[in-house]
């Protein structure tokens, strides 16, 4: 039954890069960031059951304090791209090239 | 419990500098220069308690803090005390730098204050949540500070980059951190390295995953190949002094983390050492490819930064021996920064309004129009690149003896031919410097008299800190 659980999550954490690597809007890109450290937060909760303990709980708390603040920090900077350019395509934004 | 907030000490006193600036800029009479002042403030007295712990040898080499969360060693306190340096010659430089270029506010200064309590929390956590916590309280600052200059499209689009790269990193480091936990149980690393102890590093897929995730990581913080494309890249973006900040106090305290969680384990080690040779081999190599095409200035100092990130990996190979105590890493961090900064200070009063000088051709002539700025920077160039007296070179040395000592010969060559390949672009810039006509005359007038006078105290660094013994 646990072993459901962790599937799951390895499968959001996938879903959650996909996203990352293959969706060109800001909002998407984020979303699936957000994805991605949630599959982290049910991996957390599915080891404390696993263990028996209390400690995955706390850090799932932890990662999803954290969490919150990048998401506001990423919704600042979601409007300044706005702000600059009118769209949120990742594609219109290239002029630094490394 | 006295004992814990005491190691602590000069933690508490930046994040709680960084509060009362953060409180203190909403009053229009807190001038940014003040602030400039305030920060500069805040960090000098953090490192001088910080210096005084090292002094004072009654304090323990080795001494846990709540609960064996937090540690503070001899190594975490060396790399404490270049980050607060960096924040005060950061804080000086910033100061000079608004001057010319007003997209200032007081909450700058907060923001770095912030950033540093962040980076001293990564140089002492022994925990893997610690240390997630303490990479975002860092991360965040620094990418509001990157992307400081609202107005500029550039500097919108470094931050853009940053962030989406370094949250999918943090993202991966928690679920790293997810799966070690399931594996060993704990995310303490004293418990990961007895998990280790008995039962191998193969043990559980678990174990493998979560530590490669942890890995990736952390090589994409220090800018290691291949998770390097973003540095030149948001470093260019961003303006000179953070430039600057990031390349020493960010550095220092992700490499400092770094080695802490490599020595947890034998095990560990033994799994991650062939990896880390061919890491710091291509970093190496890639690093200076990209610093030769460089036309830019800043973009030319990123792509170095790769490249000592590649020496570093070299010094955390070496982790591999018995008696490895991380002097070596922060003796070349110290000299690392020590130069990086310096050249940082030096163009943020150099630069020009809006940073109009960008590129080598820019430099050209300066020496005859600014000899003692000119004769500054070639100190620091010539330390990155590793000319003795300089602390670069005392840098090189010891990471290149130690990686002898344990028996990665071909690495310590490799690294020798790394540097020389380096002085192609470091010299270029002496030579533009020296052997040019000036194209212009350098003589906007010396708007503050602080940031010069941190780039001659940082040459004298750079000299003093190469006579500094360590026991390699």
């Amino acid at each position: 039954m646990m072993h459901c659980y962790l599937y799951l999550s390895i499968i959001l954490f996938c879903l959650g890069i996909v996203g990352v690597v293959a969706r060109r809007n800001v909002f998407t890109v984020f979303m699936s960031i957000e994805l991605m450290l949630n599959a982290a937060n049910l991996a957390f909760v599915t080891f404390a059951r696993v263990h028996e303990s209390m400690d995955g709980h706390v850090l799932a708390m932890m990662v999803m304090a954290v969490a919150a603040a990048e998401a506001a920090l990423a919704l600042a900077v979601v409007i300044l791209l706005h702000k600059h350019k009118g769209k949120l395509d990742t594609n219109v934004f290239s002029l630094l090239k490394g | 419990m006295t004992n814990d907030l005491m190691l602590l000490m000069p933690l508490i006193i930046v994040g709680a500098g960084a509060i009362l600036l953060m409180i203190a800029s909403t009053y229009d009479k807190l001038t940014h220069e003040l602030a400039a002042y305030g920060s500069a403030g805040i960090f000098a007295v953090a490192f001088l308690v910080q210096l005084s712990f090292c002094i004072a040898g009654k304090v323990a080499p080795f001494s846990e803090a709540f609960n064996g969360i937090l540690v503070a060693s001899n190594f975490s306190k060396a790399a404490g005390l270049i980050i607060l340096a960096c924040g005060f010659f950061t804080s000086l430089s910033s100061q000079a730098y608004f001057k010319r270029n007003n997209f200032c506010s007081s909450e700058y200064y907060s923001l770095t204050a912030f950033a540093a309590s962040g980076m001293l929390l990564l140089t002492m956590a022994q925990e893997l949540i610690s240390v997630f916590i303490a990479l975002e309280i860092m991360s965040l600052a620094i990418y509001i500070l990157v992307g400081y200059d609202r107005k500029n499209v550039i500097s919108t689009e470094a931050v853009l980059k940053y962030l989406m790269l370094g949250a999918f990193a943090g993202a991966f480091f928690t679920m790293g951190s997810a799966f070690v936990y399931g594996a060993a149980g704990s995310t303490k690393f004293v418990k990961i390295g007895q998990y280790l102890a008995t039962n191998g590093m193969l043990h559980s897929p678990a174990m493998i995953g979560g530590a490669f995730f942890i890995m990736v990581a952390f090589l994409f913080k220090a800018a290691a190949f291949p998770f390097h494309a973003w540095v030149v890249d948001v470093y260019d973006g961003a303006s000179v002094p953070v430039t600057g900040y990031m390349a020493t106090g960010l550095k220092t305290a992700i490499f400092a983390v770094f080695a802490n969680f490599l020595v947890i384990d034998g095990a560990l080690q033994q799994k991650w050492i062939t990896f880390l040779f061919y890491i710091s081999v291509l970093t190496m190599f890639i690093g200076n490819l990209i610093a030769i095409g460089q036309q830019s200035l800043k973009r030319m100092l990123a792509a170095s930064g790769i490249v000592h990130s590649g020496y570093l990996l070299i010094a955390l190979v070496a982790v591999g021996t018995k008696d490895f105590t991380g002097s070596v890493i922060a003796f070349y961090l110290a000299a690392y920064a020590a130069g990086t900064l310096g050249i940082f200070t030096a163009l943020s009063y150099l630069g020009g309004k809006g940073e109009a000088r960008k590129t080598f051709d820019d430099f050209k002539g300066l020496a005859k129009a600014r000899p003692y700025s000119a004769a500054a920077i070639s100190v620091f160039l010539l330390s990155m690149a590793g000319i003795p007296p300089t602390a670069g070179f005392m840098g090189k040395f010891y990471i290149i003896t130690s990686a002898i000592n344990a028996g990665e010969v071909t690495l310590a060559v490799l690294g020798i031919v790394s540097s020389i390949i380096s002085m192609w672009y470091y010299l270029r810039l002496i030579i533009a410097m020296y052997f040019h006509e000036a194209e212009e005359q350098f003589d906007e007038p010396a708007e503050s008299c602080w940031a010069p006078a941190c780039t001659f105290v940082l040459v004298l660094c750079v000299f003093a800190i190469s006579l500094y013994p360590i026991a390699v």
